[in-house]
């Protein structure tokens, strides 16, 4: 691929990329643990004390990425502790990092003496919460002393809470906090925003400390979802969200949070809001995007849209309204607070200068063409001659590491960034993401990152339609590749060659040639 | 000034890096600068040849693409060159690059000749300079141009580098003989020599010499291996000196293809070809280049002007396995290639004329250029290029698609110039913009944005409208600025920012 102009040289940089990022997305939340600095140890000997003590359990989790570079490979393990609360029913609820990838997870008493295997209940990316349940163990005898905590309600700003932690000898550190400030944070899935209680405390670092239970008057308040030592800021996921997420569970099938499905901009800008004959009244966000399928599309809600009010409650010119309990809380929670799937919601908004009212159903947005939070799910692949083939993920592109923006595949990006531009035809995209070399391979080694538009003729939509295709190759014995972009536009592939390199593939120890 | 060249390449390009001009301040006492050369291989040169190896004092003003208003920065260097005719010095054009003023001073004499640039040719790093009077170097040594030296060797490299401000020689043995690219406009690749002779920052432009002809003009390093030096070889050099004959100085020409090897067992089959059949495959032809509608893409390439083209796209010449590239790049604009291919099965000669194609100029560096620009109510628009690329950090993903497809998507057919928004000069009228910064123009008041010139005309129209509506790529919430209250706005905004100009739209 010779060419005189710069852009040949583009695909060389990427040979370099990939062999260093895989273990870097995974070490951003092990940071958190060390935070935990500076100490405050309250009496023990207070009388809720060995009650709460009753109800908190360690959770010993390992989690295991899949490789992105190598999709049939699970990355080296890595251990995660923490300190969950017993609720009704022996179950314990942590957050979903302790359980997102996790191969294994076992639960284990504050005395360190009993130890049970867990499975996952139900589990939330976006709002950062799991509920696990003993797997296959002596239950009655594991939960025999222990006392489950029943769930607090909502608190305010200037209310005192305790923050607990457990020692590895199995003593309690209390930590005394005053919540300063409410928001809404994203704490795990990026993009997803949740109330978050910020109470100022200085914590020291102990044992279990990936998350633990906050407790005010004896209640569970909510979980710690980050800790700052710097500002001694402690994140707590707020208790609305947990009783949500709680209740969402009752009937065990697990729905998530609700969405709108938009993207919006603020109307600060005095000449942005003349422009759109905003008056000075009006607050209002500036509609800038429409997921397809969204509880937005359906209500007819389009681009360049104002929303002015939600359920009667004035939305200000950057996104925030007024809370009875809480004050000024940002839009979002309007939506992910209180509200579950199928509810509806009224929005007024402006358009062309006339203001007008939209009644919008929620629902669960639709897995989108470039998938983001792919936890717990094994990334898709087709291995065939030696040409690896997968469906392109956000997590993928992460996996470029911590500038994954500028290091990933521009084309790659680019989809992720404007997935409209591709929908066409296509459930997912399918993309060379590497070559094995092989004898089927020969002349290829140095392509990757193209996006698949067909093979042997037949347009593909997913790995599945790619595996399909695959099977029916040309009278004259060869597989025919179209990318969507070049140089090359198309290659070839020996049928009967790749067959024999995909079968000595599996002796040399690649467990299987595909995943669905 | 190496970390500024290396800082500024952001397409991962760094494999190469130009030597610095500038002379290290700190001298090193250096105790025989002019040792003996040893003459069993290397015909020695008589002491006063090395009067004609001149050092080249230059005073540089470099433009500032991030504040393109402002006058630039001024700076200077040192490098080497040679007489190689009356009144005619080679050096590279990365030595001159920039220059307000050039001083050559000959081998040891104290007087600095001032000196113009004759020709400049950019993308083979070459330059002929001349010196105003010529008078005190008559009668000395015209270095004769040779030929390709062979692999393994010896020649001797003579110049400035750092360590010193008197005359330098190394020597060392001709290591590889490769197509490659050349740092200076970053978009070019010609015929390199590689040689192990130490070759440092100030040597850039000295002769390379074998048997007491030039056999190159050394030009670059490369920073992570040692012992590697490069050379612009002869050919390169003849060709720059016969295309300036006509006065001026035309460019190199290109096929405008892109090549894939012809190495997979499927492929061959495919285009019935076998493992040791030539031919290389044309997987891309360019947009309006000079392949556009003479090659098609899947024709198999298997001889340029009868020299046969291997499956990897390599052809023979004098001996050495060279880049097919290496025919055109002997050429000038309005010559012909005859073209051998094989195209569905069937043999066919196709004529090529060779032409310059100058949308591929976003790629290259320019030099010697002011940049262009426009601003309006506090929004600096700036045209994308090389450039603009390196002095700014352009991460947004639509705009560095449009650098990377401008050629093979024939996006320059409908926009001369990609406008980026670089700058918002904060002001009442701009200051809640956000988000907008590093993204590329798209329309003003509905229109396309087709150029600077263009958006230039579009912010400034005969009628004012009520709003100016600018929108960017890949930002849904548009731009707005009233239309009434802009020109006040660009006129507070120029006075307390200090621009000078408002627009410079020529370059």
């Amino acid at each position: 691929m010779n060419t005189k102009y710069i852009f040949s040289v583009f695909q060389l940089s990427l040979l370099f990329v990939f062999s260093s990022c895989c273990d870097k997305n995974s070490c951003q939340n092990e940071k958190k643990s060390s935070k935990l600095t500076q100490q405050s140890i309250i009496d023990a000997a207070s009388s809720d004390t060995s009650a709460v003590r009753q109800s908190l359990v360690r959770i010993n989790s390992t989690i295991q990425i899949w490789s992105a570079s190598q999709p049939w490979d699970k990355s080296a393990p890595k251990k995660r502790r923490a300190l969950g609360a017993l609720l009704e029913g022996n179950r314990v609820l942590t957050t979903a990092e302790m359980a997102a990838d996790a191969t294994y997870i076992e639960l284990e008493n504050a005395d360190n003496t009993r130890i049970i295997p867990a499975k996952v209940v139900a589990i939330d990316y976006e709002a950062n919460l799991a509920l696990l349940e003993p797997d296959n163990g002596d239950t009655d005898s594991f939960f025999k002393d222990l006392k489950p905590l029943r769930l607090g309600s909502s608190a305010k700003i200037g209310d005192r809470v305790d923050v607990w932690q457990l020692e590895d000898n199995g003593m309690p550190i209390v930590t005394d906090a005053v919540i300063q400030s409410v928001d809404i944070v994203s704490s795990f899935a990026n993009g997803h925003f949740f109330l978050t209680y910020e109470a100022k405390g200085s914590m020291q670092s102990a044992s279990n400390s990936f998350t633990v239970p906050v407790i005010r008057n004896g209640k569970l308040l909510g979980l710690l979802s980050s800790y700052d030592s710097k500002d001694q800021i402690i994140d707590i996921i707020a208790p609305e969200i947990i009783q949500a997420f709680i209740a969402d569970t009752s009937d065990g099938d697990y729905v998530g949070f609700p969405s709108l499905g938009i993207g919006i901009s603020s109307t600060v800008d005095p000449n942005f809001r003349d422009w759109l004959k905003l008056s000075d009244d009006l607050g209002g966000l500036y509609v800038t995007k429409i997921r397809k399928d969204s509880a937005a599309q359906k209500a007819g809600l389009e681009k360049g849209d104002v929303i002015i009010n939600i359920n009667d409650k004035a939305i200000g010119r950057r996104g925030y309204y007024t809370d009875q309990q809480y004050g000024r809380l940002y839009w979002s929670h309007l939506i992910r607070g209180s509200l579950k799937q199928g509810d509806t919601l009224e929005l007024t908004i402006l358009r062309g200068g006339e203001q007008k009212q939209i009644m919008a159903t929620l629902t669960r947005p639709e897995e989108p063409l470039v998938a983001r939070d792919t936890y717990d799910q094994a990334p898709v692949y087709l291995i065939k001659g030696g040409l690896i083939f997968q469906e392109l993920t956000a997590t993928y592109l992460k996996a470029f590491g911590k500038d994954w923006q500028a290091k990933a595949p521009l084309n790659l990006l680019d989809i992720m960034m404007t997935p409209e531009d591709y929908e066409k035809d296509r459930n997912k995209i399918v993309f060379l993401s590497a070559v094995i070399p092989t004898p089927a391979t020969t002349g290829y080694e140095r392509l990757r990152n193209f996006i698949i538009n067909k093979v042997n003729g037949q347009t593909i939509a997913d790995i599945s339609t790619l595996i399909d295709a695959f099977k029916k190759p040309g009278t004259d014995g060869l597989h025919t590749i179209e990318f969507a972009e070049g140089p090359p536009r198309t290659i070839y592939l020996d049928a009967s060659i790749a067959d024999t390199v995909d079968t000595e593939l599996l002796k040399r120890g690649i467990p299987a040639l595909s995943r669905e | 000034m190496i970390n500024t060249l290396i800082r500024s390449l952001p397409l991962n390009m760094a494999f190469f890096l130009l030597f610095s001009l500038q002379n290290a301040g700190a001298q090193q006492s250096v105790s025989n600068p002019l040792a003996p050369l040893d003459s069993s291989s290397i015909a020695s040169l008589p002491q006063e040849t090395y009067r004609s190896v001149v050092r080249i004092e230059v005073a540089t003003q470099v433009p500032n693409y991030s504040e393109p208003w402002k006058a630039g920065r001024f700076s200077g260097g040192i490098g080497t060159g040679f007489l190689i005719g009356p009144n005619l010095f080679l050096t590279n054009a990365h030595v001159v690059s920039n220059a307000r003023r050039l001083l050559i001073t000959m081998h040891g004499a104290a007087r600095k000749h001032p000196a113009k640039i004759l020709h400049i040719a950019h993308d083979c790093d070459l330059a002929l300079l001349e010196v105003d009077d010529f008078t005190p170097f008559t009668g000395l040594h015209h270095f004769p141009i040779g030929g390709i030296p062979k692999l393994e060797s010896q020649v001797r490299v003579i110049g400035y580098p750092v360590g010193g401000n008197r005359i330098s020689v190394t020597r060392g043995v001709v290591s590889r003989i490769d197509f490659n690219t050349y740092s200076h406009s970053r978009s070019d690749q010609h015929l390199v020599v590689q040689i192990d002779a130490a070759i440092n920052p100030g040597n850039s432009g000295g002769p390379v010499l074998q048997d007491g002809k030039v056999v190159g003009v050394a030009f670059q390093g490369l920073r992570s291996a040692d012992n590697t030096g490069y050379m612009i070889p002869t050919p390169v050099v003849r060709r720059f000196l016969t295309d300036i004959k006509d006065g001026r100085y035309d460019k190199y020409v290109d096929l405008g293809i892109s090549d894939f090897p012809m190495f997979n067992p499927a492929m061959q089959k495919k285009f019935g070809l076998t493992p040791t059949s030539p031919g290389v495959l044309v997987a891309a032809v360019t947009p309006d280049g000079p392949c556009d509608g003479v090659l098609q893409k899947d024709d198999i390439l298997t001889a340029i002007n009868s020299n046969e083209v291997d499956a990897a796209g390599n052809i023979l010449i004098d001996g050495e396995k060279v880049n097919m590239n290496e025919i055109v790049e002997r050429k000038f604009s309005g010559d012909q290639v005859t073209l051998s291919i094989i195209r569905d099965g069937e043999a066919m000669n196709m004529t090529c004329t060779l032409k310059p194609f100058p949308p591929s100029q976003m790629y290259a560096v320019q030099y010697d250029v002011k940049p262009r620009y426009t601003t309006f109510a506090g929004l600096v628009l700036q045209p994308l290029d090389r450039n603009l690329y390196s002095a700014q950090n352009l991460t947004n993903t639509r705009v560095r698609r449009l650098f990377t497809h401008y050629l093979d998507e024939a996006i320059f057919k409908k926009r001369k110039d990609i406008v980026i928004l670089t700058r918002v000069l904060s002001d009442p009228i701009n200051t809640h913009l956000n988000g907008h910064v590093g993204t590329a123009i798209e329309s003003i008041n509905g229109v396309d944005v087709s150029s600077l010139q263009h958006a230039h005309e579009l912010l400034h129209p005969e009628q004012l409208p009520e709003f100016f509506v600018i929108r960017c790529e890949g930002v849904e919430r548009p731009i707005i600025i009233p239309g009434d209250q802009a020109e006040a706005a660009s006129k507070r905004i120029e006075n307390s920012y200090g621009i000078t100009s408002a627009a410079n739209l020529d370059q």
